[in-house]
């Protein structure tokens, strides 16, 4: 029988870093693969609703907003808080849940994984999610005529990367919290209200002044406006440092946020 | 290789004002089974936390299959199996597919994984449930299939923390038999527990400890031989006792009174002298763990 064989010895090789964290990765895909789909439809559907609601009701008495029809300005900030809110929520009552519930990590962290592979793996699980959601509401507001411009494909890019920084700030939330009830203050006092002033819905140069330069290096601000230049094809001044901020912001979110579980796991 | 797998000196753990482990000696085998003993927050728990480096020793020297748990903890955990106290399985998903998924964390690539985990499945008797869903198992099943999930990378060591508690005693009997064929093979144990059955069963050297210092250890024989004459007789302690006997020594626990002597021939005399039927019985573990721990009922964790 080899299940009892002899033990193995230190010949052992480790798994690779990449082999790790698509370890993780296929642990969250499994696991929450037979709900996905209840638990995404809303995701995708709500910022539909959103824009249906704003286009029945609002946006025929808005001409136009930053220089185009208001449901194309505000339609890129809703195909990213899909993926905003998805990351968030799943990475703070989700990972709490996952930590001091069902005690998963701690399964986890007995094998050769470490506490930054565990959350690094998670991190890029739901940046997949946040690059999905996106396109699946890019697609819906494409057929309605609100993306104009083939550079909107590479909107599921800036969608995982959004994920990624939402998640990390999910897991500083839950690295500060001392019971469940207080992610409320998460979600209620940073995520919503960034929903809200990161140029989704209006100009960030329409607050005042010194709320517009901290709404425009807040996480949100660039992502929502480089997913405008790509479905508009229009592209200001700032597109490097939108680029550049997207691209960055993310890893370094992330380094900071995986190193700040370890304390939460190892005592 | 080096005949101890683990090695612990003067090893401590504070946290903050609390000394959970508290100058603790003691070395593993290769091949034994090692067990520690001890109430509930006398440090156990902590112990092995250390051993499988979720806890940073705060002072002491450290070492497992010869390396150094916390700066070595990937290459270590490698080659450790853990059986915690809670089964934390994946609920949603099937006993396969748990095996499946954490073959994935020690990097076996797929047809190993798949070959190694029939084989466990078998060897745990899983087989049958191998599609059910972990919300259908019950407890007994759960924690078989977390031993077999611990002994996917062939584990030179297994540390199992109350691997038995809140089984039945089907259950627990074949877990026994399970972790004694381990054993044959070479797998070195490391478990904690609260049954003294358990230990007996299965630990060829004991630690007790309590508040997070060593107590004794050793053989469970050569410990019981050390602490407590070999023979017990039990008294409910309303029973009023003349005089003891030269050689029988009398301990109280709760509402018992225990009279200990060399022989048991020494205890019959003394039963014949009261009324009422009493068993006397050679000395176990049970005896010796409450003598080493004291009679103080201990706060539970």
């Amino acid at each position: 029988m080899r299940a009892s064989n002899p033990p193995a010895g230190p010949g052992r090789p480790l798994p690779s870093l990449a082999r790790k964290l698509s370890a993780v990765w296929m642990r969250h895909f499994t696991v929450y693969r037979r709900n996905f789909f209840t638990n995404s439809f809303f995701i995708v559907v709500e910022p539909i609703i959103f824009i249906t609601a704003v286009g029945w009701g609002l946006a025929s008495s808005i001409s136009s907003m930053g220089g185009l029809d208001y449901l194309s300005f505000i339609a890129p900030g809703q195909v990213m808080v899909a993926a905003v809110f998805s990351a968030a929520f799943d990475m703070s009552y989700g990972t709490y849940f996952r930590m001091e519930m069902d005690h998963n990590y701690d399964s986890m962290l007995v094998t050769p994984l470490g506490v930054t592979d565990i959350f690094w793996g998670e991190l890029l699980y739901h940046g997949t999610k946040g690059a999905l959601f996106s396109t699946g509401v890019l697609a819906v507001f494409a057929l309605w005529g609100l993306v104009h411009s083939p550079w909107a494909l590479l909107v599921p890019l800036v969608g995982f990367l959004t994920a990624l920084t939402f998640g990390s700030l999910g897991l500083f939330a839950v690295r500060l919290v001392k019971d469940i009830s207080q992610f409320n203050f998460f979600i209620s006092g940073v995520i919503s209200p960034l929903t809200l002033f990161s140029g989704t819905l209006f100009p960030v140069d329409k607050l005042p002044k010194a709320v517009a330069f901290c709404a425009y290096w807040l996480p949100l601000f660039h992502p929502v406006h480089l997913t405008r230049m790509l479905t508009t094809g229009r592209f200001e001044a700032d597109w490097p440092l939108s680029l550049a901020y997207t691209l960055i912001m993310p890893w370094v979110l992330g380094f900071f946020a995986a190193r700040a579980m370890r304390p939460k796991l190892i005592q | 290789m080096p005949a101890n797998l683990i090695e612990a000196k003067n090893l401590s753990k504070a946290y903050g004002d609390f000394k959970a482990v508290d100058g603790v000696d003691f070395a593993v085998r290769r091949g034994e089974c090692f067990g520690f003993l001890g109430p509930n927050g006398a440090g156990k728990s902590t112990l092995m936390k250390m051993i499988y480096c979720f806890s940073p020793r705060s002072a002491g020297e450290l070492t497992v299959l010869g390396l150094n748990p916390d700066r070595q903890a990937a290459a270590l955990k490698n080659r450790l199996g853990v059986v915690a106290q809670s089964d934390n399985l994946d609920d949603e998903i099937s006993v396969r597919e748990n095996l499946e998924i954490y073959s994935g964390y020690f990097g076996l690539p797929k047809k190993q994984a798949a070959q190694k985990i029939e084989e466990l499945l078998h060897f745990m008797s899983l087989t049958e449930k191998a599609a059910a869903r972990i919300r259908e198992l019950s407890g007994g099943l759960k924690r078989r299939l977390v031993i077999a999930r611990a002994l996917l990378n062939d584990p030179e060591l297994l540390i199992l923390d109350e691997p038995t508690t809140g089984l039945d005693p089907q259950v627990r009997h074949l877990i026994w038999v399970k972790l004694r064929e381990l054993k044959k093979r070479g797998v070195t144990l490391l478990l904690t527990t609260h049954y003294m059955e358990e230990a007996q069963q299965l630990c060829d050297r004991l630690l007790v400890m309590d508040k997070g210092r060593v107590l004794a250890q050793g053989k469970p024989r050569d410990l019981m031989a050390r602490h407590l004459p070999p023979y017990v007789m039990e008294l409910p302690a309303s029973r009023r006792l003349a005089a003891t006997p030269p050689g029988v020594k009398v301990d109280r626990y709760q509402d018992r009174v225990f009279l200990y002597a060399k022989s048991p021939a020494q205890l019959h005399r003394l039963a014949g002298k009261l009324k009422g039927h009493f068993s006397i019985r050679p000395v176990g573990l049970e005896d010796l763990f409450l003598k080493l721990t004291g009679r103080d009922l201990h706060e539970s964790e």
